[in-house]
């Protein structure tokens, strides 16, 4: 029974590492399509498809093996210059790149591949690599082939040291069929040690004690090599190093590889896995739940131990206090490193969007071309899992509506092809991220003139060119009816805004008529634990973000009396606007002879928030507050304090947009000439307030 | 059933047949420690055997090795199917684990 589990386990690796491999593939696929003389795609992609291949039938997928035998052939014929690349190869090997997807899917459990689309997709391969055979003509007035990239050049001597951990066989590989695999590469001198063979009565028949050493003299790359050992590099010991003294007629490629292999060479060659890559050596695959159980632990961890500190101040007692003060230290280092380890960097989703751009090019007829800049920025593995949608609908809006047909970007004297530039960056507790388009830019008084037939601001109204770009974001703008061919953005733009509140970040558009719009995320790092300052208001607990916190000042009576009624502090020359939190959340007045202002940065400059009493630095582990006060912005979650209570997580951000819009809204209404003053008393104009009673939530 | 003993008064002889591999490995060892046990000669018939696995392989490695530490022979009754022979050659064993060289 264990064993089948076990089995089920590892088709379940084959599944997962072949949509990585997938991925691979569509890369260099598309990758090949805008460079189609690079044999080394070539060779990218045949050896995915091999690997695919081979995998996929050592595991049963015997299906799948044989769709996806018939395409490595088709990329066999290019490799050795027998078939052209052609757009029609390209887009036929797409479409059955997504048909092996369905399978996998459907091997998975989830979704049904269409038998029809898979007879359908072998027919159209069958035409195209037979009229390659049946016209060479086609071949010779195409720029001429380099030889195949895999292979490349002289054949070398690797010596291969293959040793199966002690479940491989357990999990249904058979050692030899991995080394039938291997012979076919190139030519093979094999021998199998026997020498970890126990006495038979202490043998477990079930495991392999069989090692091997050999050495494969071939011309392909190390990593087709590594390739055959792709679904049991977790449980073999392998190495992979060139034999000493290969023939030396290299080209700059392979010193490369050579000198990666060298350090290798000098690592102890047993007792340690150095496998195919350095990063295969020292990672191993954890699955996203138990991550996420891990990272609930240590949030459930950091709560306690606030709880313990807590409970030390109380005994005073010095022995109770040193141990809690070692706990929050180690807490403190386990939270940082369990937030670390769920960090990802951002290039597999944007790598994604190179298809999604390519097929939209071409349904569109638009020349696009998409470029990557700081994929490797990490992110939190959660915040990652839901950029898809809204980069998706940026994207699409872009080549939809902001790129221009090339005669139209011809005539305004620009290139043909487009750009669409992705890119990702860090900023303080914040990643930027970015979609910007070289196409016609958004037609402001367009978006304008629609937003005053749709009633969402007065005909008369004042608006900055931001404002006018927000109004795109507004609910229900987006179900608009396409104001002009340039600038009709707004379809999914909803979705956009949702999925960035959902994520507690906040997007900016930017947009120059004729030259383009940018579309800036601005997201948090993370959502699971940050640091906080925690302070009181009447008998109510919030958390400030700690990230966007400058400073804490004093707020005297005299302070404010200064002031005029205003809220506004002068803090060292600087006139800061302040929003007191007891007036904005409804709390009964008290008058205080001391109040605190704790100054956070904002996007839109230095704001003051009032508060009674600043309490201290605290890890806030990042509770939701439930469907029911989804629609509250102001607050970004829940903690638990120490003695049980709950605060609040404040969004500084939205609790100083919330304000300036309520003001502006109030001054529109009461016409130019009113009276504004910033950041004062929004709820006092009348304006729909956070619905959440801040104090009854924050005191059960 | 791919793994069988016969017993006669002076020989054990081990009977492959088929597809040996993983799931009669355990099996596979009982028996030769049976047959170990007896002390009598040991013979190996795989004449029916279309293939071995390593589990198989290792497991008469180590009953060659034990019974010619202990004096006595094992030895292949009949003769190795081709197929076999190369599939061994392939795993890098350099002869047929039990005695004989493969043709």
């Amino acid at each position: 029974m264990s064993e089948e589990r076990t089995i089920d386990k590892f088709k379940q690796t084959f599944l997962e590492e072949a949509r990585e491999i997938l991925v691979e593939l569509e890369s260099a696929l598309l990758a090949l399509n805008e460079n189609r003389g690079d044999n080394e795609l070539v060779g990218r992609a045949f050896r995915a498809l091999h690997t695919i291949k081979g995998s996929g039938a050592m595991f049963g997928f015997d299906e799948l093996a044989a769709f996806t035998h018939n395409l490595e052939n088709a990329f066999d014929e290019v490799r050795n210059g027998r078939l052209q690349v052609s757009s029609e190869l390209i887009n036929l090997s797409l479409a059955a790149l997504d048909h092996i997807k369905a399978m996998l899917d459907e091997a998975g459990g989830c979704g049904e591949a269409d038998s029809a689309v898979s007879a359908e997709i072998l027919v159209k391969l069958r035409q195209l690599t037979g009229k390659a055979e049946v016209h060479p003509a086609d071949a010779v007035t195409s720029p001429p082939l380099a030889p195949p990239a895999i292979a490349v050049g002289a054949a070398r001597d690797w010596q291969i040291r293959f040793s199966p951990g002690a479940d491989l066989m357990r999990t249904g590989t058979n050692p030899l069929l991995l080394l039938r695999e291997l012979k076919q590469l190139g030519s093979l001198q094999i021998k199998a040690s026997m020498a970890a063979i126990p006495p038979i009565g202490e043998l477990d028949p079930e495991r392999c004690y069989i090692s091997w050493d050999m050495v494969l003299t071939t011309s392909v790359a190390r990593e087709a090599i590594s390739d055959v050992f792709i679904f049991v590099a977790d449980s073999c010991e392998l190495t992979i190093e060139l034999a000493a003294g290969p023939a030396i007629e290299q080209t700059a490629r392979r010193t490369i590889e050579a000198t990666a292999a060298a350090p290798k060479a000098k690592s102890p060659p047993w007792g340690r896995r150095a496998s195919d890559t350095p990063d295969n050596a020292t990672s191993i695959r954890v699955p996203a739940a138990k991550l996420d159980q891990f990272v609930n632990l240590v949030g459930e961890l950091v709560t306690v131990q606030a709880r313990l500190v807590e409970v030390a101040a109380r005994r005073e007692d010095a022995d109770v206090a040193a141990v809690s003060e070692e706990v929050e230290r180690l807490t403190t280092a386990l939270r940082e490193s369990s937030i670390s380890i769920r960090m990802l960097p951002i290039r597999a989703t944007f790598e994604r969007f190179r298809r999604l751009v390519h097929d939209l090019a071409r349904d569109l007829h638009k020349e696009v071309e998409l470029t990557i800049e700081g994929a490797d920025t990490e992110l939190d593995k959660s915040v990652i899992d839901q950029l898809n949608d809204p980069l998706m609908h940026l994207i699409r809006n872009s080549m939809d509506h902001g790129i221009e047909p090339s005669e139209a970007r011809l005539a305004a004297g620009k290139r043909p092809s487009a750009t669409i530039h992705l890119s990702a960056r860090h900023s303080g507790a914040s990643v930027l991220i970015s979609v910007a388009d070289d196409g016609g830019g958004i037609n402001a008084e367009a978006v304008r003139e629609r937003a005053v037939e749709k009633g969402l601001v007065a005909a008369d109204a004042q608006l900055t060119e931001a404002e006018i770009f927000a109004l795109i974001l507004a609910p229900g703008f987006s179900t608009a009816r396409q104001i002009t061919d340039v600038s009709g953005r707004g379809v999914g733009m909803d979705v956009v805004r949702r999925s960035v509140e959902t994520l507690r970040g906040s997007i900016d558009i930017a947009s120059k008529p004729g030259s383009g719009t940018t579309v800036t995320l601005r997201l948090p790092l993370t959502l699971a634990i940050i640091d906080g300052l925690l302070v009181r208001v009447g008998r109510a607990y919030f958390v400030l973000p700690l990230a966007t916190t400058l400073e804490c000042i004093e707020l005297t009576r005299q302070d404010i009396e200064q002031a005029n009624g205003k809220h506004v502090a002068n803090v060292r020359g600087e006139i800061i606007p302040y929003i007191r939190l007891r007036e904005y959340f409804n709390m009964p007045i008290e008058q205080l002879e001391r109040e605190q202002i704790m100054v956070a940065e904002t996007e839109d400059g230095h704001y003051g928030f009032v508060v009674d009493e600043v309490l201290g630095d605290h890890q806030t582990v990042i509770k939701n507050l439930g469907r029911f006060y989804r629609h509250v912005e102001l607050i970004s979650g829940a903690t638990i304090l120490g003695n049980g209570s709950v605060a609040l997580i404040l969004d500084p951000q939205r609790l100083v947009r919330d304000a300036i819009r309520a003001i502006s809204l109030a001054t529109r209404s009461l016409g130019k000439h009113a009276d504004v003053r910033v950041a004062a008393r929004p709820r006092a104009q009348g304006v729909a307030a956070p619905s959440v009673a801040a104090g009854t939530m924050a005191c059960p | 059933m791919p793994v069988t003993l016969d017993q006669s008064e002076e020989v054990c002889v081990l009977r492959l047949e088929g597809e040996v591999d993983i799931a009669c490995a355990a099996e596979m060892k009982q028996l030769l420690l049976q047959a170990l046990g007896s002390g009598k000669e040991l013979r190996l018939d795989v004449e029916r055997a279309t293939e071995l696995d390593v589990t198989a392989l290792q497991l008469l490695w180590a009953t060659d090795r034990e019974a010619r530490g202990s004096g006595r022979g094992f030895t292949l009754a009949g003769r190795v199917p081709g197929e076999i022979s190369v599939a061994i050659l392939d795993a890098g064993f350099e002869k047929f684990p039990v005695g004989v060289a493969p043709k």
